[in-house]
């Protein structure tokens, strides 16, 4: 009976289509806040003076100017296309990180579409004419083989015997795994089976006119036709096949379409032809220019990821991007309590990049806090030069400030020095938690040295 | 594909030969050749500077900051370009404090270097967006009817800086 199986190909295509909808957010129906417009903007505006980072991940000062002038456009009513090419004058296009889908860069987004379309268009036609070919009736395999064999040498024969033989057992195989349909096997087997008896017919021709014995074909050993048969009943497939040693040739087919044990209904040989140079150029080229289409059309609808993750199978990280990632993951320790594997991160930072003013600062305040715990003025003084050089290598990072404000206020009773410190902190537009974290010292401060505490800092 | 490769050769050749030689680092900016963005705010002094949109001279604008190695390599070139021009008056300059404190700057600016002309603070980093500011030193220089004539990246002397400006000239700036 005949088993009509759901192609595979149609489900991960199913599957794909859902997944790629669903992780697109298509279906978030709640429009963005400012704060998550400007995130999202900011993720694709390139920090103009860093490598490859853009301004979301970035400390620079460039970057924090871009950040406060993505929000001041968004608060003014931009649209996100407006911010663009607002930035675009300033920076150059190279400014966002996406090109633009017009001009020359158009072919950026155009090439790997058109080349997944015209994969799709190869595969098709090299699977319809797999199908076609397959589906040839028995008569008509068997005019086309001898149409093919004329003029071949005994060799050649027997080679394009043995492959047949091949291919009929790889068939069934298939079959027998589930690969195969059952329409799909009969119609490769009765193809091949005709195919191979058309072959015979003309082995045992040349022998003849050549005075061969039999199981020769001009002086060539070839199999024997017995070994054509089928799996012996128990389903399974003899490892050699061949022709019998009688000249008839076995080709019955016992119509169930299952090897049957007559000559060359069930063994081995199969159907596909050997696919030529040029087939299996198209199948590959094809299959490859698939692959890339689904790759970008992956990257372009997946969501984004969330700080600190790595897109998978990004194997080649390029060093400032291995730097953040570092960073990242010195800091998620910091977060799970494991202040020594995070300072041992940190420190590989700085080994690689002794100016890296983000490890300086944040390894400063490790230091600075295991050694107010253990009470080591060694350390204190450590975490002093640190941060002190942190907010000397780039005045604007934040938590430099904080961290250094936070020393003098708390190991000096340095108010006025913390202060100003502090205000150095709220002018680089600190991220909002870390505000609020800081809000109980900064007030603290502020209202030791006398000054007014800032409406930017949170009230207790 | 032996003459394939010998015509990209011959044209890169070409290209190259027929480029300019750049003494400084220029580059190509979107702002060369524009009206230059408004220059206007406090000073490190503590006052208001504006220039005026055509300035009627060569404005030479240089953003920087006090612990640039770089900038501090070329400070001593803009305080003799300075010098030079002040008699004639034909050209000026204005700085703008980048990624510094005004304090550092106004140290940088007044005890290390002993500048006499405006230096802006910028604290909110509008001119630096205006002018696509991307690292210090930048320089640009500023035509006296207001075009950005040119766009350096790196530290310039005052013999480039003339150069620059007698090339400005030499096509009607």
């Amino acid at each position: 009976m005949s088993r009509r199986r759901f192609p595979l190909w149609i489900v991960l295509g199913v599957v794909l289509v859902v997944a790629l909808v669903v992780g697109s957010g298509a279906f978030d129906s709640t429009p963005p806040t400012a704060a998550q417009r400007a995130a999202a903007i900011e993720r694709g505006i390139k920090c103009p003076s860093c490598e490859d980072l853009s301004v979301a991940d970035s400390s620079a000062q460039t970057a924090v100017i871009v950040r406060a002038a993505v929000r001041q456009q968004i608060a003014e009513g931009r649209t996100d296309q407006q911010i663009e090419a607002y930035l675009s004058d300033r920076y150059g296009s190279a400014i966002v990180l996406d090109p633009p889908a017009s001009g020359v860069s158009l072919l950026v987004w155009v090439l790997p579409l058109a080349g997944g379309v015209l994969a799709v268009v190869l595969l098709a036609v090299v699977f319809a004419r797999t199908r076609r070919a397959a589906s040839l009736a028995p008569a008509e395999a068997a005019r086309l083989e001898e149409a093919a064999d004329v003029g071949a040498t005994p060799g050649e024969l027997d080679d394009r015997r043995r492959f047949l033989e091949q291919s009929l057992a790889d068939a069934y195989a298939e079959h027998r795994a589930g690969d195969l349909s059952d329409d799909d096997y009969q119609a490769l087997r009765r193809r091949d089976t005709a195919r191979l008896a058309a072959l015979d017919l003309r082995i045992d021709a040349l022998a003849s006119a050549g005075g061969g014995e039999a199981g020769t074909v001009g002086g060539v050993a070839t199999l024997e036709r017995d070994e054509v048969a089928g799996d012996h009943g128990d389903g399974t497939v003899p490892a050699g096949a061949g022709r019998n040693g009688s000249g008839t040739p076995g080709t019955e087919v016992d119509g169930t379409g299952h090897p049957g044990g007559t000559a060359a209904s069930g063994s081995a040989p199969t159907p596909r032809p050997p696919r030529s140079r040029r087939q299996r150029l198209l199948l590959g080229g094809g299959v490859a220019a698939l692959v890339a289409a689904l790759v970008l059309v992956v990257a372009l609808f997946a969501v984004d990821r969330l700080p600190g993750q790595t897109s998978s199978g990004n194997v080649a990280l390029s060093r400032q991007a291995q730097v953040q990632q570092t960073l990242a993951q010195a800091a998620a320790l910091e977060n799970e309590n494991q202040p020594g594997e995070a300072a041992r991160l940190y420190q590989k930072v700085l080994d690689g990049q002794p100016t890296n003013e983000v490890a300086m600062a944040q390894l400063g305040w490790l230091e600075y806090q295991i050694g107010v715990q253990g009470a080591s003025t060694s350390l204190i003084a450590d975490a002093r030069a640190k941060l002190t050089e942190a907010v000397r290598l780039v005045p604007t990072d934040y938590a430099g400030r904080l961290y250094l404000g936070t020393l003098l206020f708390e190991q000096d009773g340095n108010a006025a020095g913390a202060v100003a410190q502090y205000q150095a902190f709220l002018a680089a537009d600190p991220p909002a938690d870390l505000l609020t974290q800081a809000a109980p010292v900064l007030r603290k401060a502020y209202a030791q040295a006398g000054v007014p505490v800032p409406s930017q800092v949170p009230a207790g | 594909m032996a003459i394939g490769v010998l015509v990209v050769a011959a044209g890169l050749t070409a290209v190259l030969a027929a480029s300019p030689s750049a003494t400084v680092a220029q580059v190509q900016s979107t702002l060369v050749g524009k009206q230059a963005p408004a220059i206007a705010g406090p000073t490190i002094a503590g006052t208001e500077f504006s220039l005026p949109k055509a300035p009627g001279k060569f404005i030479v604008l240089n953003f920087f900051a006090s612990w640039c190695v770089p900038c501090q390599t070329e400070g001593p070139e803009l305080v003799t370009f300075q010098f030079q021009h002040q008699a004639s008056g034909d050209a000026s300059m204005v700085s703008v404090v980048f990624d510094d404190t005004v304090a550092a700057a106004r140290a940088y600016q007044d005890g290390t270097l002993g500048a006499t002309w405006p230096t802006l603070t910028d604290a909110d980093g509008k001119l630096a967006l205006d002018y696509g500011v991307e690292g210090q030193p930048t320089t640009f220089l500023i035509a006296p009817d207001g075009r950005v004539v040119a766009h350096i990246v790196s530290p310039v002397t005052a013999a480039e800086l003339d150069q620059l400006i007698a090339r400005a000239k030499a096509v009607g700036a």
